[in-house]
C-alpha cells in the first residue's frame, strides 16, 4: 500500500517537473487552483463561498482539477509583518506546487496577492471574486486578472426597506465601524446621494451591549440596515452572521441585510450577496483559464446579488410578497400542510374521498335495500292479505255457525223474555237470568268478530311481543269448527313455560292456520281417524319450535323441499300460496320452517322462532 | 199440543235458550250435548215427539244420527238447526226424511211452527201405527180357517167361490164371513179390504 502511494506520488513529481518542458508554450496549465480567501472560514457566508466554488470544481468531470484553499483571515489581522509572513509561509509551502490559477476571494485578498504575486506565482492569471464596484475601479488590474464583481448599491438596500416599510422616514445603518467593514464600506459614500430625504441614524462601531440596547428603542417608520459587525467591542470576534442573530433578538424593526447568509440570523432580506453564487462564478471563470483561455478576453462581470427576502420576517412585519422588488426570491417560507405533506395529504385525501365514495354507495345501496325491504314486506303483506282472504273465504262457513250460535241463543233468549214479561206475573228471576246469557252470548258472538277482523286486517308489518303459545291456541279454536266440520280431531300440547317471540301477531296466527288447514286438506282423502297435532317447545332456551303433525299420507320424499315454494300446490283448487307465504312470512321473523314425515306416515310442520330475550 | 222436544246441540247456551223457550210454549224437553248421548237414551216412540238437531256437532253429525236413526226404525220427526245452511247438507237431509230445515238465529214463531208440525206429524203416525197395531192383533184372532176366508174375502172372491176353493159349503163360508167381520170389527167389505191393505196382506199376488 505504501510503495503504491509513493509510486503515485513520484508520478506526479516527475510529471509535474515534465510539464513545462513539454509545453514550453505554457498555454497548456496545470490542472490546480489556489484559492485564497480572505476570511476565517468561520462564517457561513464565506463558506458558501467557497463550496459554490469548490461545487463547481469537483463536478467537471472532465478532467480532475486539484484545489488548494487558503485563509488570510485578513479581517482581523493585518500589516506589512503579516503579509510577510504570510508570504514565506506561502512561498514555502507551495514551492513545489504547480498552481494553474488563483482565485482570490475579498477585495483585501486581491490586493494582497497584488501585491506579492510577482514574488510568489510570477504570471500566473488571478480571477477575483467579491470584489465590489469601487474597489475594482480603485485598483487598476493588469489584463491577466479577471473575475466577478459584486455590486452593492445603498440605493438598493435603501429600496428594500421601503418596500418592506412603505411610509419609510428613517433608516438605521447597524455594523461595525465604516473602516472595517470589508465589503459594506461604499455604503458609507453613498448616504448623502441615496438616503435623501429620509434619516440616517448610525448605530455604527459601538459595542454589542450598547447596539443591542439601541435597536430595540427604534422609532416606528424606521428599518434597520445592517452591514456586518464582526466583534462586541470588547475583544470578542465572531462572525457577521452571529453578531446579526444577537442583534435581531433586540431589534423591534425588520433589518435589511446585504448577504444572504443574514437572512436566517434575522434579517428580513433585500438585495445580498449570495455567496454560492459567488463562488460558483468565479470557479467557472477560473476552469475556462485552465481550458486555455486567455484571462485578458475574459471581461470582469457583475452579478452575485440579488433580491432575496426572509418569509419568516416578512409575516412578522406583515410584508406582502407583491409589495417586493420585481424577481424576488423568498427564503424559509413556512410551507402549508399542504407544501409540508403534499403527499401524505393527497394519500390521505384520495382514501378520505374513496371512504367518502365508497360510504356514499353504502349508504345509497343500505337506503336501497331498505326501500327494497320495505316493499318486500309491504307486498308481502299484501299477499299475506290475499291469503287471508282466502283462507277466510274457506272458513266462512265454520265462521257463520261460530257466530250464529251465540246469536241463534240471543233470539230465542230475547223472545222467551219478552214472552215471559208480557205474562201476567212475570218471573224475573227467570228473566234476569235470560239477560245474563244474553250478554254471554252477546259478547261471544262480538270475539268472534273481533278475532276475524283482527284475521282479515290489512295491517303493515308490525312487531310486537307475542306469547306464542296463546297465539297458537287461538289458531286452534278458531279453526276447531272447520275441523269437526271436516271430521278432524285437533290435538295442542303447549309447553308449560312462556314462549315470548317478537313478530306480528296477525301474520304468525296466518301461519299457523296455514299450516293447520293444511293439515287438514292433506287429509281429506283418509277415511277415518283425521287428526291434527299441535305441540310448542322451546329448544335449548334460544328459540321455540312449532309442530304441526297430521296422520295424512304424508309428502312424497322428492317433494319435501318443494313444498314451500310458490303456487306448488297437490290440491285442486288451492293457490299454492299457503305454505309459500308461511315460510316467507318466518323467514321475515328471521325463524325457520321445514317438513318431515312421520314414522307413522304423516307429515310435521316444523316452526322455530327466535325467543325474544326477555 | 203436548209432545217431548230432544233437543241436541254441543252448543250449551243454545240448548238452554231453546230448552227454556220451548218450554215456555208447554212442551216438554229433553236435552242432549251430542248425538251419541241421544242414542244411548234413545226415546220410545209412545208418545208425540221430535228431535231438534244441530248439522254441526263434534263426534257424531246431525246428518249421521239422521241415519242410524232411520236403520233403528225411529219415527221421531228431525227438524235440523244450523247456523250455515249449506245447499248440499239441506238437500241431503230432507231427501232422508228431514222434517225441516231452519237456521239459526230462529225466530220462536218459526221455530215454534216447525216444532207443531212435527209434533203433529208424529201424531199422525203414531196413530196410523196404532190403528194398525189394532188391525194387527183382530187379524191375529182369527182362526186359521177364518184367515183363509177372510184372505180370499179381500181379493174380491164371493161365496161360492170361496167355498169351492175350500171344499165347503156356502152356509159355512157364510157363517165365517160373520165371523171375520166380527173379529175385524169393520162393518162393510170395503172396511175389511181397506184393513189387508194397510197390514200389507194383498201384496203376495201383485206382482
Amino acid at each position: 500500500m505504501t510503495r503504491l502511494i509513493r509510486a503515485g506520488e513520484l508520478i506526479v513529481f516527475l510529471a509535474a517537473m515534465l510539464a513545462p518542458a513539454c509545453s514550453p508554450a505554457q498555454e497548456l496549465r496545470p490542472r490546480s487552483i489556489l484559492v485564497l480567501d480572505q476570511s476565517d472560514l468561520r462564517g457561513p457566508f464565506y463558506y458558501e463561498v467557497f463550496s459554490g466554488l469548490r461545487g463547481v470544481v469537483t463536478t467537471d468531470t472532465r478532467e480532475h482539477t486539484t484545489l488548494y484553499a487558503e485563509n488570510l483571515d485578513l479581517s482581523r489581522f493585518e500589516g506589512p509583518a503579516y503579509e510577510e509572513g504570510l508570504q514565506r509561509y506561502l512561498k514555502e509551502k507551495y514551492r513545489d506546487r504547480q498552481i494553474g490559477v488563483i482565485v482570490t476571494v475579498g477585495a483585501a485578498a486581491l490586493e494582497l496577492v497584488l501585491r506579492r504575486r510577482a514574488e510568489l506565482w510570477p504570471g500566473i492569471p488571478i480571477v477575483f471574486a467579491l470584489v465590489d464596484e469601487l474597489d475594482h475601479a480603485r485598483l487598476k488590474l493588469p489584463p491577466d486578472v479577471t473575475g466577478g464583481i459584486v455590486k452593492l448599491a445603498l440605493a438598493d438596500a435603501i429600496a428594500a426597506a421601503r418596500a418592506v416599510v412603505p411610509d419609510l422616514t428613517t433608516i438605521v445603518f447597524v455594523g461595525d465601524s465604516w473602516d472595517r467593514q470589508v465589503v459594506f464600506r461604499n455604503w458609507h459614500d453613498e448616504i448623502s446621494t441615496a438616503a435623501n430625504g429620509l434619516n440616517v441614524v448610525e448605530i455604527v462601531g459601538l459595542t454589542m451591549a450598547e447596539t443591542r440596547k439601541k435597536v430595540a428603542e427604534l422609532p416606528e417608520g424606521s428599518v434597520i440596515i445592517y452591514s456586518a459587525m464582526y466583534s462586541d467591542g470588547e475583544g470578542t470576534f465572531y462572525p457577521p452572521a452571529t453578531a446579526l442573530a444577537l442583534i435581531a433578538q433586540e431589534a423591534n424593526r425588520p433589518i435589511v441585510v446585504g448577504a444572504e447568509t443574514f437572512l436566517a440570523p434575522g434579517g428580513i432580506g433585500g438585495f445580498v450577496l449570495v455567496p454560492d453564487s459567488i463562488g460558483a462564478d468565479a470557479a467557472r471563470l477560473a476552469l475556462r483559464i485552465l481550458d486555455g483561455e486567455a484571462p485578458a478576453n475574459i471581461a470582469p462581470a457583475m452579478g452575485g446579488v440579488k433580491p432575496i427576502f426572509n418569509w419568516g420576517q416578512m409575516q412578522r412585519w406583515q410584508v406582502s410578497e407583491s409589495s417586493l422588488p420585481a424577481g424576488s426570491e423568498i427564503r424559509f417560507r413556512e410551507p402549508g400542510l399542504w407544501e409540508k405533506y403534499r403527499w401524505q395529504s393527497l394519500t390521505a385525501f384520495s382514501i378520505l374521498l374513496l371512504q367518502t365514495g365508497l360510504i356514499a354507495i353504502l349508504l345509497y345501496e343500505r337506503k336501497r335495500r331498505h326501500d327494497a325491504e320495505i316493499e318486500s314486506r309491504h307486498r308481502m303483506s299484501e299477499l299475506a292479505h290475499v291469503n287471508r282472504s282466502a283462507t277466510a273465504g274457506e272458513l266462512s262457513s265454520s265462521i257463520a255457525h261460530e257466530l250464529n250460535q251465540p246469536l241463534g241463543a240471543i233470539l230465542t233468549n230475547t223472545e222467551t223474555a219478552e214472552l215471559i214479561l208480557s205474562g201476567p206475573s212475570p218471573d224475573l228471576g227467570e228473566v234476569r237470568e235470560i239477560l245474563a246469557d244474553i250478554r254471554r252470548d252477546d259478547l261471544r258472538a262480538n270475539e268472534v268478530i273481533r278475532r276475524l277482523r283482527s284475521f282479515m286486517k290489512r295491517t303493515t308489518f308490525e312487531t310486537r311481543d307475542i306469547d306464542l303459545n296463546q297465539l297458537v291456541r287461538e289458531a286452534f279454536e278458531f279453526l276447531s269448527m272447520q275441523a269437526s266440520d271436516r271430521n278432524v280431531s285437533l290435538y295442542l300440547r303447549t309447553s308449560p313455560e312462556v314462549l315470548r317471540v317478537k313478530g306480528d301477531p296477525v301474520q304468525l296466527q296466518q301461519v299457523m292456520i296455514n299450516l293447520i288447514v293444511n293439515s287438514m286438506d292433506a287429509m281429506a282423502a283418509i277415511p277415518y281417524g283425521r287428526t291434527v297435532i299441535g305441540r310448542t317447545e322451546t329448544n335449548g332456551g334460544k328459540s321455540a319450535v312449532i309442530s304441526i303433525a297430521d296422520s295424512g299420507p304424508g309428502i312424497p320424499e322428492d317433494k319435501l323441499d318443494e313444498v314451500f315454494d310458490p303456487f306448488f300446490t297437490t290440491k285442486e283448487q288451492g293457490m299454492g300460496i299457503g305454505l309459500s307465504i308461511a315460510r316467507t312470512i318466518i323467514l321475515a321473523h328471521e325463524g325457520r320452517i321445514w317438513v318431515e314425515n312421520d314414522a307413522e306416515g304423516g307429515a310435521e310442520f316444523h316452526v322455530s322462532l327466535p325467543l325474544s330475550a326477555a | 199440543m203436548h209432545g217431548i222436544v230432544h233437543v241436541v246441540d254441543d252448543d250449551t247456551s243454545f240448548r238452554t235458550a231453546i230448552e227454556r223457550r220451548l218450554r215456555k210454549a208447554g212442551y216438554q224437553v229433553l236435552t242432549y250435548p251430542s248425538a251419541q248421548q241421544l242414542l244411548d237414551r234413545l226415546p220410545g216412540g209412545n208418545e208425540p215427539g221430535c228431535i231438534l238437531l244441530d248439522v254441526w256437532i263434534p263426534g257424531l253429525s246431525g246428518p249421521e244420527l239422521q241415519e242410524r236413526l232411520g236403520q233403528l226404525g225411529s219415527t221421531l220427526p228431525i227438524v235440523f238447526l244450523t247456523g250455515h245452511a249449506d245447499i248440499q247438507t239441506t238437500v241431503k237431509t230432507i231427501k232422508a226424511g228431514a222434517e225441516d230445515f231452519l237456521t239459526k238465529p230462529v225466530s220462536s214463531e218459526h221455530l215454534l211452527n216447525a216444532v207443531e208440525r212435527a209434533l203433529s206429524h208424529h201424531e199422525v203416525v203414531l196413530s196410523r201405527r196404532h190403528q194398525m197395531d189394532t188391525a194387527r192383533s183382530q187379524i191375529a184372532k182369527l182362526t186359521p180357517r177364518e184367515r183363509q176366508v177372510f184372505d180370499l174375502i179381500v181379493r174380491g172372491k164371493i161365496n161360492k167361490q170361496i167355498a169351492h176353493e175350500l171344499g165347503t159349503t156356502e152356509r159355512t163360508v157364510k157363517a165365517h164371513r160373520q165371523q171375520v167381520m166380527e173379529k175385524a170389527r169393520v162393518q162393510s167389505l170395503a172396511e175389511l179390504v181397506s184393513i189387508a191393505e194397510r197390514l200389507g196382506l194383498l201384496a203376495d199376488d201383485r206382482g
